[in-house]
This record gives structure tokens, sequence and C-alpha cells, in this order.
């Protein structure tokens, strides 16, 4: 227990960042939740509405639903891109002698380039007409067939954006992951190494193991990243060609700014807000009950 | 302790409340033009969706300066957002929070409607009249700008046509020529294609340039009307007009009417396609002459490029001198600070632009001015701006400013997937019309 003149410095230097959090991000949430109920253009009278909103969201709009499905995906190729390839990078720089340096700069190269030019450049990746790199490069190690218009076409799109989201930011995780890798003591390792354990067991059995609370880390933000991923898709193809890249956060952000549905782009806002906390408390439970087991 | 708690709840009150107030702000009367009183010079906004050097803002930012040379204090302050999405973002914003400048661009578009209906613009059509310009305007620069029931509440700058660019010595290739109906167009698309030409080049990016075809049937089987009822769900895909250009739409996509992967490719894109000859057509407006019909234009191609107007249909019921002629996003004026100096100032601008429009090379809304042909102009140029003196009455309206956004939104995404031929032609006219009937009533009261 502090004492009473430390607990009041305690509280006098704590509430005014409490305040600054209660006023940009609880207060915009609250407004959300207040808004989700009411029917408003913007201009308007409001119109309270109930839980209308939210009927129509789950039940009725088959592009809610779509565009869920989609997050869902994209977070997925951007969380394998992330953090599986910031482990790997972080792994194999942990083992490499020298240009370490070098190699972690040009890594983190993409987290700096600003979005835009990171979606005009992969717009001009994809592209067939005039053909893109990629395109380009299918052709030159003879998979010719496989060239195609992957920002038009339904079935590659959504992988084609998530990709450039997901490359953008291996670098920042692998740097987070390779400094916890480089302070697994040593000793450690080495005793592991004399008792015969491999590499595997001893990634696997050490090195993970002490890395785990950082690991958590790492996931969540690279979650509540994805699950928030708007530009990149939003620049790219707009959501499209038809619904087949549109996020929940392009279509909320077209429902209230397009539309002018403010109440039910709040409703689907509120849904991304337990989205986030429902992934977050996932992986907590999940991640603690493997440390426990 | 407890002190301090009381004092944060008593400021957070006192802030809600602030931004209660902040939120009112009765109009003024919409339709009083000539406000009386003192002319008070001062800095006055007006909050557009033009390119940043195009000459409608060069223009404005003159004629305000020597405006200001007669009246110290007063300044225009021009916000441009050329992007049309982002703009009409930061308009319904400011809309939203009651903060509307002096001057602001909008298409009529139901929302804007709403912003009439609820008094906060001024009457265009008794402002131009009370400012003696109304009848210099050309009729079809002020209808493009009217809502549904001929009310005008927004102030046209421009006067653009519409045409189909296209490259003689590509149609000769592959053995076509300038298509007599729209239903021929598929057929030269196949032809086209097999000479290893992109028949169209399309802006997919943007949305609009393919929404523009979507008008085109319907305007020349049934006329204007047909969007307007369209829109209100009063007609549907279903019928005639409807499912004819449901089916265009499928075969122009079946003939591989547009480049691969139109829909990640952007205005320059499109553009580039056409003015280096590997595209053999282009539909786009009067405001690309300087690059169109000038020695700007590529020498290989510039000999071969001619234009060509919407062509009409077997029994169409508008003729071929009517069109998609639009006067571009117009001007509204907010009633809430409307005064003797912005109406003053008005007055001064609205006389001088005409003229200095005109000396650009632009078509001009009104017809009191003569536009100048650029020194470097093709003859195409001429024949571009003689097509506006013999324009019909009625106009093709672009459909993105006539349905409700979110049917818009849907049938843009549609669009592109029947074209790509993701859906079937019945799909897309389930989709569109159960769309229409969800979304038209909150809007069409």
């Amino acid at each position: 227990m502090l004492p009473n003149r430390s607990r009041t410095s305690v509280l006098v230097f704590l509430l005014p960042p409490l305040l600054l959090y209660c006023a940009a991000v609880l207060f915009p949430i609250l407004q959300s939740l207040f808004l989700s109920f009411f029917s408003w253009n913007g201009i308007s009278e409001m119109e309270f509405v109930g839980l209308a909103n939210y009927v129509r969201m789950l039940t009725a709009d088959d592009i809610f639903w779509r565009s869920f499905f989609n997050a869902l995906l994209y977070l997925a190729i951007c969380l394998v891109l992330q953090l599986g390839g910031a482990l790997v990078v972080a792994s194999l720089l942990t083992s490499l002698r020298r240009g370490r340096e070098l190699i972690k700069t040009l890594y983190l190269l993409p987290a700096v380039i600003s979005t835009v030019a990171i979606a005009f450049l992969f717009i001009r990746i994809y592209s067939i007409d005039p053909v893109g790199l990629l395109n380009q490069l299918l052709h030159w190690v003879g998979l010719g067939s496989l060239e195609r218009a992957w920002l038009s076409d339904v079935n590659t799109v959504l992988a084609a954006v998530s990709a450039p989201e997901g490359w953008r930011f291996t670098g920042l995780y692998m740097l987070i992951i390779y400094a916890a890798l480089i302070a697994v003591p040593k000793e450690l390792e080495e005793a592991a190494v004399l008792d015969g354990a491999s590499k595997w067991t001893l990634f696997t059995k050490i090195r993970f193991p002490y890395i785990r609370p950082v690991w958590i880390t790492t996931t969540i933000m690279a979650t509540t990243y994805g699950l928030r991923g708007f530009d990149i898709p939003y620049l790219m193809t707009n959501g499209g060609p038809g619904q087949s890249s549109e996020l929940l956060t392009t279509y909320m952000y077209k429902t209230a700014f397009t539309s002018t549905d403010f109440g039910y782009a709040s409703t689907i806002s509120v849904f991304i807000v337990i989205e986030c906390l429902v992934a977050v408390g996932l992986i907590l439970f999940m991640l603690k009950r493997k440390a426990d087991s | 302790m407890k002190k301090l708690f009381r004092a944060a709840a008593v400021a957070a009150a006192a802030a809600l409340a602030l931004t209660a107030c902040g939120g009112g702000g009765a109009a003024t009367d919409p339709s009083n033009v000539s406000p009386t009183g003192e002319i008070k010079p001062r800095e006055i906004s007006w909050l557009l969706s033009r390119p940043a050097d195009g000459a409608v803002i060069n223009i404005m930012k003159k004629l305000a300066d020597d405006y200001a040379t007669d009246h110290p204090g007063f300044a225009l302050n021009l916000i441009t957002t050329p992007d049309r999405p982002s703009y009409i973002q930061k308009l319904e914003t400011l809309a939203a929070a009651n903060k509307l400048p002096e001057l602001f661009d909008t298409d009529a578009t139901p929302f804007a409607q709403e912003l009439a209906k609820q008094g906060k613009m001024v009457e265009a059509d008794k402002l131009l009249k009370s400012l003696d310009v109304y009848d210099d305007y050309r009729p079809g620069a002020l209808d493009y700008q009217r809502f549904d029931d001929g009310s005008l509440y927004m102030i046209p700058f421009q006067f653009e046509l519409e045409f189909i660019w296209y490259n003689k010595a590509l149609f000769e290739k592959a053995g076509v020529s300038v298509p007599k109906s729209l239903d021929d167009i598929p057929a030269m698309c196949t032809a086209l294609r097999n000479a290893g030409i992109t028949p169209i080049a399309i802006d997919g990016q943007d949305q609009w340039p393919l929404e523009r075809y979507v008008a085109y049937q319907p305007f020349r089987e049934a006329g204007p009307d047909f969007v307007q009822k369209l829109k209100k769900g009063e007609a549907s895909f279903t019928d005639d007009a409807g499912q004819k250009t449901v089916k265009w739409m499928a075969d122009l996509g079946k003939a591989k009417c547009f480049q691969d992967g139109f829909s990640a490719q952007g205005y320059s894109d499109a553009q580039n396609q056409f003015t280096s000859g590997q595209a053999a057509m282009y539909n786009i407006g009067t405001w690309e002459l300087p690059s169109l019909a000038t020695d700007k234009l590529n020498s290989e191609v510039r000999n071969d490029t001619d234009f060509f107007t919407l062509p009409t249909t077997e029994g169409s019921v508008t003729s071929a001198n009517e069109f998609v002629s639009p006067s571009g996003i117009g001007m509204a004026v907010n009633s809430k600070t409307y005064d003797p100096l912005v109406s003053d100032f008005l007055k001064f601008a609205l006389n001088k632009y005409p003229a200095e429009y005109a000396a650009t090379g632009a078509l001009s809304p009104t017809t009191n001015v003569q536009t100048a042909i650029p020194g470097n102009a093709t003859p195409l140029y001429k024949k571009a701006l003689e097509t506006a003196n013999t324009l019909g009455d009625k106009q093709a309206m672009p459909w993105d400013t006539q349905l409700d956004p979110t049917t818009n939104g849907r049938l843009q995404q549609e669009l592109v997937l029947l074209v790509q031929g993701n859906i079937t032609p019945e799909q897309f006219t389930k989709t569109m019309d159960d769309a229409i009937k969800q979304n038209a009533p909150k809007f069409f009261k």
C-alpha cells in the first residue's frame, strides 16, 4: 500500500493520459455504440430504430457477411506472411555472421514507405496490360499459363491485396522477434546442444518457449492491425471487382461516407470492435492454455 | 479526490453541451436572393472538387483578386479536393456538422436534394435571374444541374460533350467502320480483338466510366425518364429497356470490348492506351480536348484520331444529336452565410467568368461568348466545339448522379462482375432490383 501522498501523485500523473485515452478511444467507441441504434444520414433528424440495424446486419445483409469472411481470409494471409515470415527471417538472422544490419534495414524498408506508394507499386506489379513484374516473372520461368490480371480476377484479388500488407510489416515484426531471440541466454542453448539437441528441438524447446511473451504481443498486434486493415485494399481495388476484396472496414467506410448511413456504419464499427476484442481474447486463451500444458 | 472527479464530470458535461449547441444554427430564407445591407468585405470559402490548376480555379482566383482591389479585405479561399469520393466524404461530413462554407460544389444527387429541402442552399434560378444572367445559360447546362422536380440549386461552370474517340487506322486494320447502332458494338469488338487490337480503353478504377455504358441503351430505348423512374423503383431492370442494357453490357463483356484487367486500371492508363495507338476506342468528354485535339497528342495517332457521338438504335426515342452533355459538378450557395458580400461577388464573378473561360478554349455554360480555338489545335477541336451548336433537347444523365448512393455503389460493383462474366444477366437483374427496392425509399420519400 502506497502512502497517501504518493497515491495522489500517482493519480496526478496517471489522470492526464487516462483522460486522453477516454477522449480519444473510449468516447468514439461509446458514440458509435450510441449511433448504432439510430437511422441517421448526417443531415436529417436522427431516428431511433432500436436493434433494427443489428438485425439487418446479421440477417439481411449479404455484403456484410461476404466482407466478414473476406476480412478473416485477409487476416490469415497477413498473419502467415507477417508472423511466419518474421520468425523465419529472424531465426535465419541469428545464425548469420555478417551483414545482419543491412538485411534488417532492407526488411524494415517497406514499413517506412507510405501506404499510397505501396498500393500504386503493387498495382503496377500485378498489372497485365501493360505487363507487370509478376506476370513477366511467371512468363520467364515458363508459367505463362498462370498470367492473369491479378486484381481483376475475383479468385485472386483478395490474396493479391493481402500480400502487400503482409509484406509491408514483415520487417517490423522480424525486428521485434529478432530482439527477443538474441536475448535467449547462450548458456541454455549451449547446454542443450551439449545434450545432443537438434536445431529443431533447440528451437521448439528452448528458443520458442523463451520468446513466447514477445510472440503473444506480436500476434495480438498483428491480429488487431490485420482486422483493421483498410488502406491498401481501399486504394488498390476499392473492394472490387464486385465485393471480392471488400473488407468490413472498407464496407463500413463506404456505408458511412458514400451511402451516408451513419447509423448502420456505426453498427458495423461496433461489430469490428467486438471482433477485435474476441480475437485478442482467443489468442490469450489459446497461448495461455498451451503455456500451462 | 472526490472534488477532482466532480470537476471532471462537470467539464465533460459542459463539453457535451457545447458540442450540442454547435449543431444548431437556423438557415435563412433560401429564396431571398437579394439580401439588403452593407457590403462588408471578408474572406469567403469555396469548397470544390475541380483540378487544382484547371481553368475554373485559375479564372476564379483571378476574378477574386480583381474584386479584392475594389473591396479591400475580401479574399476567396479555394479548397479543392479533385478526387471525387474523398470530396463527397468531406462535403457530407461538413454538412453533418453544419459547417458548410459560403460556396460548395455538388452534383444534383439525392443528398444535395436533401440539403435543398432543408433550405441550406440558395435557389439558383432566382439568383441567376436576379443577377440578370439566367438567359445567357445554355438550357442544357442548367437542366443538367436540376433536380427531378425541375428546381435548380447549382450553378454550372462548364459545358462538356462526351464522344467516343476512335482510331481510324485501327478500325481499317480490323475492317470495321463507325457503328450505326449501339447494337453493332459487340460485333465490332470481336473483329477488333481478332485483329489483335484492344477495342475500348476504359478507366475501370474510377467506376463512373463503365457506368456511362449502362445508361446508353435505356436512353435510346426509353429516353431520359427511364433512370428517373428506375431510381425510385417505378421502373425496373426487368423492363424492356433494363433487360436490353443488361444483355448489352454482358455482350460487351463476352466480346472482350474492354482491355484485360480494366477494373484495376486508372484514368491515365486508359488514356495512354488510346493515345499510344493500342486501343481503338475511348469514351471521354471535351474536357480532354487539349490532349486529344491539339499537337500534344502523340503524332503517330494524331491524323488517325476522330470521334463519333453516341450511336442510336433501331426505334430509338432519342435522336443522334442527344447524348451525354454534362455541365460538370455545380456550385451551390450556402443560404446560411449568404449576405450582400457573397451576392455582390457572385454578380461580379458570374458576369465576367464566361468570357474568361471561353478564352481558354473551353465551352462556356453560357451562349453569350465564343470559344477561342487554341493555336496548336487539330481540326477536330473545331468539329468538337461545333457539335455543341446542334445539340437536341434531351440529354443522357450519368447514372451516378441519379441513383441513391448505396444503389449506385452496388451497381458499379455488379457491373464489373457482369462485364467480366462473373455473374449472369439474371443474377445482375435480381441483385440490382433488390438493391433499389431496399435503398430507394430512404432517399426518395
